[in-house]
């Protein structure tokens, strides 16, 4: 068999993922029947309701959990545990609180298998490289406590990309930002990520959001969820030219994703 | 009408902090030498200038400041074996709820004995030299450093883990790079009440060791004091002792204080 150049970078075939507590065997389905294709350069937002397991997908991607049913591949190879090809950057951030912005941007390329390509004096310079990029030359020596939940961000995209994941995995990482630094940061990374790059020198990215208008602004493609238990209700192409413009946060389609999911969105909070 | 600023500036702060700390020690000393005064000349009874006088007589011949090295020591060593043992157990146990769960009900039935309790046994089992003093020191310690470390590393952020699993970090190296310095504020913590504790036992253990053999060799300040209190009832002696164990004491407490902030700036705020 052939690989074709169409074959996708991630692709989940009839996922389902089960969870027990540990003291009641009370199960919950968070996700079932999950089948997505997601091809190398995309940027795939995925939006649902609360509860609809749209970080459950994530960590199954990451590896670090494991579908109860059905498979997980990336470039057709089983994924079976985590590894430094799918970078994660977590809700609430992960940075290591006792280290400074620059160890942390460093964290993976000096621990970990993200830096077995580089010599040390390499490594040093692909951290400060990637510290100059976010905007955070000055705040080298300070430590997470001491920076905004937006510089944080910085700092925990600065580490993603360090690490030079093949797939960037994305989980609400604008989620605890004020309005405008989020509008700021959602241009940012788009510019980061390569917007005005061809498609073959793109990262793919999977990003969490619950905010529709965001991922009108992001994505190629959005994925939409819907829950009890979760499951992928549509995937809605977003055909906009890049770069985009910032009026497409209002385009019509937004208001089209908000109608699939605006029903089962007001019972998740009723 | 002119406007007086007072610069509160960092040195101004920290002699108010002096000041205010050693204000009432101060006055207990004065109503104290005080209440002395209206005792009969040939009182036994210790007063703040009879005090200073064994102070210094004990420090001329050398006695006080051994004995104090040699408890210091004692202290050190129990002190080191408790923190090894404590800390590879407890990151052991912190980390793997198995190990918890099993060792749990013997280490928390262990931990209402008080090491005092221990003292009859350790005697009988080692004599009456610096054995014994070692094992009950090691024993006090030792809790307060495994309870302290299991906390803070069971209650590690699972995100960093996660993140650093994510991050292609070895298992191994999650330990050292990851999970031991989260839980390094705990473990630190630990570390001064177990410090605390070892101290209190030591002066008690070398008391009760002493006691055992009498006038002899058992060195400590603790067996100073009970030669003190044994041989020549002497109060003022005994004091010293006292006041130079409560001053180890907050002096080990500081250093563990400075240590605290030295190798945590990240909990600076």
């Amino acid at each position: 068999m052939t690989k074709t150049t169409a074959a996708p970078k991630i692709k989940l075939t009839g996922v389902s993922k089960k969870f027990v507590a540990p003291l009641t065997g009370h199960t919950t389905l968070a996700v079932t029947g999950v089948d997505l294709d997601i091809q190398a350069g995309e940027f795939v937002c995925v939006v649902g309701p609360s509860g609809c397991g749209k970080s459950t997908i994530l960590n199954l991607i990451a590896g670090l959990d494991t579908p109860t049913s059905g498979t997980i591949e990336m470039d057709g190879v089983l994924i079976t545990a985590p590894g430094a090809e799918r970078g994660v950057m977590f809700q609430d951030y992960a940075l290591m609180p006792w280290q400074t912005v620059v160890d942390n941007v460093g964290f993976g390329l000096r621990h970990g298998t993200p830096g077995k390509n580089f010599t040390p004096a390499q490594r040093e310079a692909r951290i400060r490289d990637h510290v100059d990029m976010v905007g955070l030359k000055g705040a080298e020596k300070k430590y997470p406590h001491q920076l905004s939940g937006g510089m944080r961000q910085r700092v925990a995209l600065a580490r993603l990309l360090a690490n030079g994941p093949d797939v960037l995995l994305m989980d609400e990482p604008l989620g605890a930002l004020d309005a405008q630094t989020r509008l700021i940061l959602q241009a940012e990374l788009l510019r980061i990520w390569g917007e005005t790059l061809p498609r073959e020198q793109r990262k793919t990215v999977i990003f969490i959001t619950h905010e529709i208008s965001e991922a009108v602004f992001l994505a190629d493609r959005v994925v939409v969820m819907s829950n009890n238990p979760g499951s992928v209700k549509s995937v809605v192409p977003i055909d906009l030219p890049r770069p985009r413009a910032e009026g497409v946060r209002a385009h019509p389609v937004a208001e089209q994703i908000w109608g699939m999911i605006k029903d089962e969105a007001y019972r998740a909070i009723a | 009408m002119t406007t007086t600023t007072i610069a509160v500036t960092p040195a101004r702060l920290r002699w108010t902090g002096v000041w205010h700390a050693t204000l009432l020690p101060i006055l207990l000393v004065i109503v104290w030498q005080v209440w002395a005064l209206t005792l009969p000349e040939n009182s036994a009874a210790p007063s703040p200038v009879k005090v200073m006088h064994a102070f210094f007589e004990l420090v001329a011949n050398g006695g006080l400041i051994s004995a104090t090295v040699q408890s210091l020591g004692r202290v050190l060593v129990g002190f080191a074996f408790a923190l090894v043992v404590g800390v590879s157990l407890g990151a052991l146990m912190g980390s793997n709820p198995t190990v918890r769960h099993n060792l749990d009900p013997l280490i928390e039935s262990f931990r209402p004995i008080a090491p005092m309790a221990l003292l009859p046994m350790a005697i009988l089992w080692f004599g009456t030299g610096t054995a014994p003093s070692l094992f009950i020191v090691a024993y006090a310690a030792f809790f307060p450093m495994l309870v302290n470390t299991v906390h803070a590393v069971s209650r590690v952020d699972r995100k960093l883990v996660m993140a650093g699993m994510t991050m292609g970090i070895p298992r191994a190296k999650i330990l050292v790079r990851i999970i031991l310095p989260a839980a390094l504020p705990g473990v630190l913590l630990g570390a001064r009440l177990a410090m605390g504790v070892a101290w209190t036992a030591i002066i008690a253990a070398e008391l009760a060791v002493g006691a055992k053999s009498g006038a002899g060799q058992s060195g400590g300040i603790g067996q100073m004091m009970f030669v003190f209190y044994a041989y020549s009832i002497d109060l003022n002696n005994i004091v010293v002792c006292m006041i130079v164990v409560g001053l180890v004491a907050l002096a080990i407490d500081k250093i563990f204080r400075f240590a605290e902030f030295r190798f945590m700036p990240w909990r600076h705020k």
